[in-house]
């Protein structure tokens, strides 16, 4: 039987055959191996989020029932304000990029110097990386509960400050340094990581010649470090930047609930079962992101590749 | 030890290696299902049908449910719920099945009616009905029905007003305006919690405007001049008083024992635990304005094959016995009267005892007309 395998006793069935064309091919077998992945991202991601697109276009009854009565009444409500900017959508979605930018930053900046010394020296490097995993052993409310019985007009930093005779300070009040803080601690080994990823493949060598050729620390870190993990830059700068953005328990302990920012207006809604405005505030704040995220990389490659022509 | 020495090699297979065969395993893993099937054909035998409930936490409680157990011959599996709307949103979404009984909070008997989801409150068929303070039945006869039908039964209630730490804040006239103004001769500034509630905060703030004509109807009705004030006396007051915004009682509780504040937005429940628990610093007060209250009240489900069952188990709930028991475990006060006479003396000081004049101050909760309205401006005091 042409095309047909060979059974046991070296005769082919037309099962087998058919089994053999199927995964005869590259690009066969390729798709039965995503396949499950593959159905779990449609299951997952894409079937709920098309939900919540289709339920931003809908409206809810007085008996909290769907109206699916398509309209983009929704979105024009997030913006429905005079002027637009004084919407408390718009005012917490600032707010979300001002924490989520000063988050990356603090980040950025905090671990940079560590993901450095980490690639350069071994010692210790197990120990460092063991103390920074640490925190994810530990679940993340109970982080967040550890920075809020520190803040606050009677938290122990606080207490602190009056034990050293400075009185109450400001910057240790609910608030969003506070939440800065709170985010930072929480999205700090994301960072870090990923740069280490980035500047341990650096080829030292490229460094050494820098300085062999006279350039100062400064315009090495600029000219040479900086371009070749700009990637990890971007790509550690993401991992904080979108948690951090869409972030609702942190902001609610650290603020003393005293800010809104957009997690926290959407899950808010969501408590009242205004669902369907949640939903396009969602849907918004996705695409947003989503945009940010492809500007991103795109920025990342042309940065990355700028920066291996030098 | 013999026994234990022969149990255990008998566990062991024949290698003695200490691990189960497959045939061993199979002959246990039978006697089990054979032992489990015969106790559940015995434990089936029984006449006694269940309910399901869904209801909130204290009501779960072992004494509770053995006080209504052993009233009713009935098994009870309650379900705990943290909230009236998740109550309303799953019976709409077809737990209307599965729950015999559900005790949301006043003002959501009507959704639960309108909605044709419950049957009608039988409150002649009920004995301890006649016993509640007439106020609730007055509410029963007003907010618990729908065209003149009563669809629900009173069985708790609660005051708000504030708390305060009596050792920073001296005694004083009680008002809402403590809350948005302060009191004369004490800081209070950063030192004012109220609730990250837009239904809680917002009443407040009117009552403390004197809106108190807004509560008078089925419905809270502000107007927008109205709501326009309501949210410049609570962003003036974020933006001078304010600590913060407590999600809940345990947020109070954590927040006026670490100093965050002194004076704090709560319900008279949150402040009992507290004295229960020996902190007697922390004083309640109830504004000359007017207290919002809030009452549960227990619905049956129209699709329920118990009927008449779940409406015994409801009066027993409002019974002077098992009401106590439920008032003792929730430090809230049963709508009968009676349960007093089953309360220790300390504890009817706390709460089991309710002067009926202080019921009349009582507004209870109710739906807000323009609830979207209420909304947009608590959102925009908590961006501002």
């Amino acid at each position: 039987m042409a095309g047909a395998d060979a059974d046991a006793n070296g005769t082919r069935t037309p099962e087998s055959g058919a089994l053999q064309r199927i995964f005869g091919s590259r690009r066969t077998r390729l798709a039965a191996l995503l396949a499950p992945s593959g159905g779990l991202l449609v299951a997952l991601l894409l079937a709920p989020l098309s939900f919540m697109v289709a339920l931003s276009f809908a409206r809810i009854g007085d008996a909290y029932e769907i109206i699916w009565e398509p309209s983009a009444a929704n979105y024009a409500a997030l913006f429905d304000g005079t002027p637009f900017w004084t919407t408390p959508f718009f005012q917490s979605l600032t707010l979300s990029i001002g924490v989520a930018a000063a988050t990356t930053l603090v980040c950025l900046v905090t671990a940079f110097p560590v993901a450095y010394a980490l690639a350069r020296r071994e010692r210790g490097r197990r120990i460092v990386l063991f103390l920074v995993l640490l925190p994810f052993f530990t679940m993340y409310l109970v982080r967040v509960y550890s920075w809020y019985l520190l803040f606050g007009e009677g938290g122990v930093l606080n207490d602190l400050a009056a034990l050293l005779g400075v009185g109450p300070v400001g910057a240790f009040d609910f608030g969003i340094p506070a939440i800065v803080v709170g985010l930072a601690h929480a999205q700090f080994p994301y960072m870090l990581l990923t740069l280490y990823a980035g500047i341990d493949a650096v080829d030292f060598e490229l460094v050494e010649a820098a300085r062999d050729l006279g350039a100062s620390r400064v315009a090495v870190f600029r000219d040479v470090l900086w371009p070749l993990t700009l990637p990890n830059v971007v790509a550690g700068s993401l991992f904080v930047f979108v948690p951090a953005f869409g972030a609702f328990v942190a902001p609610q302990f650290l603020s003393g609930s005293t800010v809104l920012m957009v997690g926290q207006l959407i899950a808010g809604r969501v408590e009242s079962y205004n669902i369907a405005s949640a939903s396009a505030a969602a849907t918004f704040v996705v695409v947003l992101v989503a945009v940010a995220f492809g500007v991103a990389v795109r920025y990342a490659r042309l940065g990355a590749s700028a920066g291996g022509e030098q | 030890m013999t026994t234990h020495d022969d149990t255990a090699s008998g566990a062991r297979d024949g290698a003695g290696r200490g691990t189960v065969n497959r045939r061993s395993f199979l002959a246990a893993a039978g006697a089990a299902a054979t032992t489990t099937a015969l106790a559940g054909c015995i434990g089936g035998g029984s006449d006694t049908p269940t309910l399901n409930v869904i209801t909130w936490e204290h009501y779960a409680r072992d004494d509770v449910v053995e006080a209504v157990e052993s009233a009713v011959d009935v098994n009870l599996e309650i379900t705990k719920s943290t909230s009236s709307a998740d109550m309303f949103s799953g019976w709409q979404s077809g737990q209307d099945e599965q729950y015999d009984i559900a005790v949301p909070n006043n003002n959501y008997v009507p959704r639960f009616a309108e909605a044709g989801l419950v049957e009608p409150a039988p409150l002649d068929d009920l004995d301890n009905y006649p016993n509640i303070y007439e106020k609730f039945q007055e509410f029963t006869d007003g907010q618990l029905s729908v065209d003149g039908t009563p669809y629900g039964v009173p069985i708790r209630f609660g005051f708000y007003g504030y708390g305060y730490d009596s050792r920073d804040v001296p005694e004083h006239e009680e008002s809402w305006s403590v809350l948005f103004e302060g009191v004369d001769g004490v800081d209070l500034n950063g030192k004012v919690a109220l609730y990250d509630n837009h239904f809680k905060a917002m009443t407040a703030a009117a009552l403390h405007l004197g809106y108190n004509d807004a509560f008078e109807g089925d419905r809270i009705t502000l107007s927008e001049s109205q709501l326009e004030k309501v949210k410049s006396v609570l962003v003036d007051q974020k933006q001078s008083l304010l600590s913060s915004y407590i999600a809940g009682d345990a947020s109070f509780v954590k927040g006026i024992k670490k100093g965050d504040f002194h004076v704090g937005h709560s319900g008279r429940m949150n402040l009992t635990n507290m004295w229960i628990d020996g902190n007697d610093w922390v004083e309640m007060a109830t504004p000359k304005e007017g207290s919002m209250s809030w009452f549960e009240a227990a619905v049956v489900s129209k699709q329920t094959d118990h009927s008449d069952l779940a409406w015994e188990v409801i009066d027993e709930y409002i019974a002077p016995e098992s009401g106590a028991t439920l008032a003792r475990e929730g430090h809230a006060p049963s709508v009968n009267p009676q349960t007093s006479e089953h309360l220790s003396e300390r504890r009817n000081e706390l709460y089991g005892s309710i002067d009926p004049s202080r019921l009349d101050g009582m507004i209870p909760f109710k739906a807000v007309e323009n609830e979207d309205a209420w909304r947009s401006v608590w959102e925009e005091v908590k961006t501002a």
